[in-house]
């Protein structure tokens, strides 16, 4: 694999927005002339649906299953948006196999297949919520992404995950070299949510890249399988993601994390009045 | 078992799917593996030999690849399934999983449960290898037949209805090299105390009409230290049959006679209605016919006591770690030094062994080891030093340990690609008489 592309892995909670943030990143990087190829790590395959337009892409493992492992590069790889390159692992029906090695068949059928040619600048993995067995720590293992980012919001669950997720990561670094380049907030609208994000990340040792501040034009944009980008490229959640696009482009600030313990993150929750927010929810 | 990450060198069982040599055991049953390729081929060269009607690597096999893991395999159970019965002519069908579908987490039980709902005599179990050694998954093996196949039976074969019928669980098959010819001496003894027995494995069984009717058995016997023993309790809660268990591996007269009549005083107590006097008329003949054979040899052993083995070293699973020592000390004159437990037995069984063990003899103390790991075995026994003429009884894999020490050697064990066992047995008064053939066949072979 060629040393001068910049593999990206995006990992963050189910739900938080990865395939949104990394769909509107990637447009915004094309848009700056970069060439990028997306790998949706995910089995149900809707990280590229943004970029392509469509959902109707034939998987890696789709292809596997249907006609063994000499697969056409050309047949599970599609151009979107600004010629980015648009792959998805894909994975078996819910409940049965694993889809954890799916991944792990996957990327390395992408290997086989040369299909990190030279002229990529990036390649950013799009994986799948919790990094809940080895499959889908694959991306940040040796020869593969060197830098993850981590899509959380100021709410307890999604640094809960991001702080797990840190784990794998500098359970790895020793021996791949992966490092954290940052947290990207998907902002909710939580109170205080900068600061808090701010607080945790310097806790994880590492940096709050960006703050993408909450907007229905995602919402509209998604709707019409485009991103905001794409969609609406006068408006300000596009110059935002711009914005994302050239800190990660110009980042270099690589750090090993340390994740913190159970108790110290609920401390840093409570320092910035998160439990207090939740105790209030649940005011009926 | 050992910790994590502990490595261990010459294991002298094989991993949980090893049991599918039990299936293959039974006369026209089937073992039907979901699992890799390499799985039976494993089994088949561990036990060398052990193929029978379908096993080791001609068994049906799923052949589970990477396609498999990532989509799930139980598509290709279901062919293979199907399959089995257009090639294969059979009257009982195991299906046991290795670790890729354990891992995957293939719902194998609804595949066969498709199978049994169209009235076929098929079973699962689940048998990954990180599960456990095959002593354990012998006894699931045999519990997953009961459950599923044996139950469908109960009506015709009403619980503890024949007095005079009891369940043997002794040799498991195959890990025990002796097991066919054991399960027949079994047989023949404890029919010669008028009992009628299912041994359930082996060409003296009577393939799965004989399982069919375990739950009419008045009571079971278990001979065995530890393996089996989940077999017997899961029968108790079934059928409420209580257990004869018997500990150790009789060999000889002593253990053999003590056996038999304890065998005779629980189915006096289980009220299996046996003629007594004729039981202990049948002990006895047998008990001569033994001796005439020992009177026989005493000159011999006279004259040649300085050439024939002093002191022996055994590796074995716990039954015949006690059994051979009790028999070697008591009824050869060969001193048993230190023995080895080579099956992994679970921490709860040690101390009752150690005991059993201890009760050979208040005048020396055997030193025994559990040691799953035979290369430490043979590390103790290579640094052990004692006087005189020594013999090793272990797997195939001590012959060249032997040759080291300058002992003699007899392969009793498996893996042993050095000796060729079709209906020997070793355990019954014959057992006893055929192990001092063997023994002293060893030593004689040296002379000359």
């Amino acid at each position: 694999m060629e040393e001068h592309i910049r593999q990206i892995a995006i990992y963050g909670k189910g739900g938080i927005g990865k395939s949104t943030t990394t769909q509107n990143l990637t447009a915004g990087l094309a848009e700056r002339g970069k060439n990028v190829m997306v790998v949706g790590c995910d089995p149900k395959a809707d990280s590229t649906r943004l970029l392509l337009g469509t959902l109707a892409q034939k998987t890696v493992l789709d292809t596997l299953r249907e006609e063994g492992d000499e697969i056409e590069l050309s047949s599970i790889m599609r151009e979107g948006f600004h010629g980015i390159k648009c792959v998805e692992s894909g994975g078996p029906e819910p409940g049965v196999g694993c889809a954890g090695r799916g991944i792990i068949t996957s990327i390395g059928l992408l290997e086989q297949q040369g299909a990190y040619t030279d002229d990529l600048d990036y390649v950013f993995y799009d994986v799948l919520g919790d990094v809940v067995c080895g499959g889908f720590a694959m991306p940040m293992r040796e020869g593969k992404a060197r830098e993850i980012y981590i899509v959380a919001s100021g709410e307890m669950m999604a640094l809960y995950a991001a702080n797990n997720i840190s784990k794998g990561i500098a359970k790895y670094a020793k021996k791949s070299g992966v490092r954290l380049g940052g947290i990207i907030c998907n902002s909710r609208n939580v109170d205080r949510e900068i600061d808090l994000l701010k607080a945790f990340s310097k806790e994880l040792g590492t940096q709050l890249i960006y703050f993408v501040p909450r907007n229905n034009v995602v919402q509209r944009a998604e709707i019409n399988r485009k991103t905001v980008i794409e969609y609406e490229p006068k408006s300000t959640q596009a110059d935002e993601y711009r914005k994302l696009a050239s800190a990660i482009d110009q980042n270099d600030m690589f750090t090993i994390p340390t994740p913190m313990t159970q108790e110290r993150l609920e401390e840093i929750l409570l320092e910035y009045g998160l439990m207090d927010a939740l105790k209030d929810n649940y005011n009926i | 078992m050992p910790a994590l990450n502990e490595m261990i060198e010459q294991p002298r069982f094989s991993c949980a799917i090893g049991a599918l040599q039990s299936v293959v055991a039974i006369p026209r049953a089937v073992p039907i593996l979901h699992s890799g390729p390499g799985c039976g081929d494993m089994v088949s060269g561990f036990f060398e030999r052990s193929k029978g009607y379908a096993g080791g690597d001609t068994s049906p096999c799923t052949n589970f690849n990477e396609k498999d893991v990532v989509f799930g395999g139980s598509e290709k159970l279901r062919k293979i399934i199907k399959n089995t019965y257009k090639v294969l002519d059979t009257d009982l069908q195991v299906v046991l999983t290795g670790c890729t579908g354990g891992i995957v987490g293939d719902d194998i039980e609804s595949v066969v449960q498709e199978f049994q709902d169209a009235g076929k005599p098929i079973v699962s179990v689940d048998t990954p290898g990180f599960k456990c050694n095959n002593y354990v998954s012998h006894s699931h093996v045999v519990k997953a037949i009961i459950d599923q196949y044996v139950s469908l039976y109960e009506e015709d074969n009403k619980t503890r209805s024949d007095r005079k019928l009891v369940n043997l669980f002794a040799s498991i098959p195959y890990q025990d090299p002796f097991w066919k010819g054991n399960l027949r001496e079994y047989k023949r003894l404890l029919e010669g105390l008028g009992l009628k027995v299912n041994v359930l494995f082996g060409p003296d069984s009577g393939g799965v009409t004989e399982w069919q009717t375990i739950p009419k058995a008045n009571f079971n016997i278990l001979v065995s230290p530890w393996y089996g023993k989940p077999i017997t309790d899961h029968l108790k809660r079934l059928y409420g049959q209580e257990t004869y268990w018997f500990h150790s591996v009789p060999i000889g007269a002593n253990e053999t006679e003590k056996f038999l009549e304890g065998v005779l005083d629980f189915a006096a107590l289980q009220k299996a209605d046996i003629d007594r006097k004729k039981a202990e008329a049948f002990i006895k003949h047998e008990t001569d016919r033994y001796y005439e054979e020992i009177d026989n040899l005493a000159t011999f052993l006279l004259e040649f006591r300085y050439g024939l083995p002093r002191y022996a070293h055994i590796l074995h699973d716990a039954g015949y770690v006690v059994g051979m020592s009790k028999f070697l000390l008591h009824e050869t004159g060969v001193v048993p030094k230190e023995v080895f437990v080579v099956d992994n037995t679970p921490e709860k069984y040690r101390e009752q062994i150690e005991k059993d063990l201890a009760s050979t003899s208040d005048k020396r103390t055997i030193p025994v080891f559990f040691e799953a790991d035979a290369g430490e075995a043979q590390e103790t026994i290579k640094q052990a030093d004692h006087k005189g003429r020594g013999i090793i009884l272990g797997s195939g894999w001590d012959k060249s340990l032997a040759k080291e020490k300058n002992c003699d050697f007899l392969s009793v064990a498996v893996p042993s690609p050095v000796r060729l066992v079709l209906t020997t047995n070793y355990v019954g008064f014959s057992g006893g008489l055929r192990l001092i053939e063997d023994i002293y066949q060893t030593a004689l072979h040296t002379y000359g």
